[in-house]
């Protein structure tokens, strides 16, 4: 008790050189706290950002941007029609049975075979024109194409870009539904023909109960028919064949190695893979660079302190270097020698890291948004614009068509970035972490004191005086 | 030495004890084979003009240096194969050292001076430290009022007084004092040196280096030394 006294009071006996070191120290130890604030958030918005890419893997036939839209547009075939698609290359079952069987963590996986009809059975609806958009002479009728996907995942029902539709009436397929003649039928395509749930149609000559009515809130979702998978390759005369497989990777962190293997088993002359990871890379890469300079910041601002705590300690028993030798003189031992500075380095420290860990609450959002190049970045993928190259385009500029409002680069613009704004938000906690830092710095700082007690011969430095 | 006193009377025993310094190329014999008995219960004057080793054999005595040959033995303690925590231990209960620039720690009190030997012992409380700092600092002549003062607010003779107390705080059977005057007006010296002869008691040894004829002619023994050597024991 006496020895943490006379260590308090040898701290104020220099109030100005006591004032400059805390001061000083405050600042390396402040930095140091900013840095692991703005660390620990740069990391959980990295974090976040993983979690909202998901770990999907797209694989397509080759050359097949777009999936069917552009393939029954630009592929060689009739456009518009059932059997339209161009299958130069061509994705099967097969194929991805080959992929869930030979590679590991893949988590499941969903088909799809997406085709443009405009066949008869269903009127499609008039497209709606952005406004001020005046039609080119002789360019046809606007109407929508009628996009028929064929799917084996009821369960997440995907068509441009829009996951899980909302499901307005009735359901969609069941297990057992896999080559039934059932349909679930988009909101505009449904009221333009008079469907309701129960109600049949025709297409292609066969007859489709609609079980259920959906809405994606876009044009050309709106104007699209689910059917199971096996039911659509039958009618389109299409059996094995898929034009978009969606692979699920067991975590995020999986998705980028499934996706080589499978460009690796299929050959990347035989399919597109991607993974949204990649996509998001480019934008998160600001953050990872940040989240990167804040360590290096994080270390340096470190290092600065133990620099300067030990420099100060060095200077002050260098400085007191008569007193060792007096106290040694009278029996002090190396070890009260130690802890005496011991406790004044610990004060000095605590102190300081108090005081930092109070500049932490105002400084780190700014030195957060200093740190990230483009804090901000607009739009981006997964806005919550409509459409995006995501799941299969429909049918292309069939009959003079042109593709409206609902495709195309959704998002791009769209609400909030993916990015965003990094939240530093600092909790209490940093008070712990700077009580732990005054700490470590108080060890390390103990080595100085404890050399000097080890070498002050109190003969030498008491002869000199 | 009185051939017919028991060896246990002897406080310390010193035998060939040698502490050299290099200075560049040349060699510095601050003690060269000392051997000497100092009794128990005497007040023991070195005597030696400056510079001839009186500090040096005292730091060796207490433990502020190390000899590099000879042996030395201080209350049935073998000073010289102590180590780091040894020597702290024997400086702390087999010696008191008043030095000739007083060397209180200056941030502390006279009394806080005093309890800092108590302390690093580890025997008793906080109270019963202060209450023995106060009764040894009033047996040395340093009056109430002056207990709580640092030493910049003392005057000399006061900080030695002081310095004394603090010598004497784990009642240690030998009291060393390194000119424990020469930075003392002639009448506080006398002052200090009667205090110093008053030690005595309870069978404890003070010697005392000095170059003061004076203060040796009270000593009860007086070692000469002359370049690092004793000449004679008085």
């Amino acid at each position: 008790m006496r020895t943490i006294r006379r260590g308090l009071r040898s701290i104020i006996r220099s109030p100005l050189r006591t004032g400059l070191l805390v001061a000083v120290l405050a600042v390396s130890v402040g930095l140091t706290l900013v840095m692991i604030t703005v660390n620990a958030a740069f990391s959980d918005r990295l974090d976040e950002i993983k979690g909202e890419v998901g770990s999907d893997v797209t694989v397509r036939p080759a050359g097949s941007f777009g999936g069917g839209f552009f393939r029954g547009a630009f592929g060689g075939g009739a456009p518009g029609g059932g059997d339209d698609a161009g299958t130069d290359s061509a994705l099967t079952d097969g194929n991805i049975d080959e992929v869930t069987s030979s590679i590991d963590n893949i988590a499941g996986v969903s088909r799809s075979l997406t085709v443009p009809y405009t066949g008869e059975g269903l009127e499609s609806a008039p497209l709606d024109l952005p406004e001020g958009f005046t039609p080119p002479e002789g360019a046809g009728g606007f109407t929508r194409p009628i996009l028929v996907t064929g799917t084996d995942n009821p369960n997440s029902l995907t068509t441009l870009g829009v996951t899980d539709p909302e499901l307005l009436a009735g359901r969609t397929f069941n297990d057992d539904e896999a080559e039934a003649a059932v349909a679930v039928v988009g909101a505009t395509l449904a009221e333009g023909n008079g469907l309701a749930v129960g109600d049949t149609f025709e297409m292609e000559d066969t007859s489709f109960e609609v079980v259920g009515i959906f809405t994606t809130g876009t044009q050309f979702g709106d104007n699209s028919v689910f059917l199971p998978l096996e039911t659509a390759q039958a009618l389109f005369d299409r059996e094995g064949e898929i034009d978009q497989a969606i692979i699920q990777a067991e975590s995020v962190d999986h998705a980028e190695r499934v996706a080589d293997d499978i460009r690796e088993l299929l050959g990347e002359d035989v399919v597109d893979v991607s993974t949204q990871l990649s996509l998001f890379a480019g934008i998160s890469g600001p953050l990872s660079d940040a989240e990167s300079s804040s360590q290096i910041g994080m270390i340096a601002a470190l290092v600065a302190s133990a620099a300067v705590i030990l420099f100060s300690v060095g200077l002050v028993a260098r400085q007191r270097v008569k007193e060792i030798g007096i106290l040694k003189s009278i029996g002090a031992s190396n070890w009260h020698i130690t802890a005496q500075f011991g406790i004044e380095t610990a004060t000095l420290s605590v102190v300081a890291a108090l005081l930092g860990a109070l500049a932490t609450f105002p400084l780190a959002q700014s030195v957060a948004n200093g740190l990230v190049s483009d804090p901000a970045t607009p739009g981006g993928f997964g806005g919550d614009g409509p459409g995006g190259f995501r799941g299969g385009g429909p049918g292309g500029f069939a009959g003079g068509q042109i593709v409206g409002d609902g495709g195309g680069f959704a998002g791009v613009g769209g609400a909030g970035g993916l990015l965003g704004d990094v939240d530093v938000a600092v909790s209490p906690e940093i008070f712990l972490y700077a009580l732990g830092i005054a700490l470590v710095l108080a060890v390390v700082a103990s080595v100085v004191p404890a050399w000097y007690a080890a070498r002050v011969k109190p003969a030498e430095v008491l002869r000199y005086e | 030495m009185n051939e017919q006193i028991n060896e246990d009377s002897f406080i310390t025993v010193a035998e060939g004890l040698t502490k050299h310094f290099k200075s560049g190329p040349v060699t510095v014999k601050a003690v060269d084979g000392v051997s000497f008995r100092l009794p128990r219960g005497k007040l023991v004057a070195l005597r030696g003009p400056s510079g001839c080793g009186k500090s040096t054999l005292l730091n060796l005595i207490g433990a502020l240096d190390k000899p590099d040959a000879g042996n030395l033995t201080v209350d049935g303690v073998d000073v010289t194969s102590l180590s780091a925590g040894g020597e702290a231990v024997y400086r702390r209960q087999k010696v008191g050292f008043v030095f000739q620039q007083f060397n209180l720690i200056p941030h502390l009190s006279a009394i806080e001076n005093v309890t800092l030997p108590m302390e690093f012992a580890g025997h008793g409380t906080n109270g019963s430290w202060e209450l023995r700092a106060r009764q040894i600092l009033e047996q040395v002549g340093l009056t109430q009022d002056r207990h709580v003062r640092r030493p910049a607010k003392l005057s000399g003779g006061e900080q030695q007084r002081v310095a004394i107390a603090r010598a004497l705080a784990n009642d240690p059977p030998v009291v060393l004092a390194d000119e424990p005057t020469a930075n003392l007006d002639s009448k506080t010296g006398q002052l200090i040196v009667d205090l110093l002869h008053n030690l005595r008691a309870k069978d404890r040894t003070v010697l005392i280096a000095t170059h003061d004829e004076a203060i040796a002619s009270t000593a009860d023994i007086i070692l000469e030394m002359r370049d690092g050597r004793l000449l004679a024991n008085d």
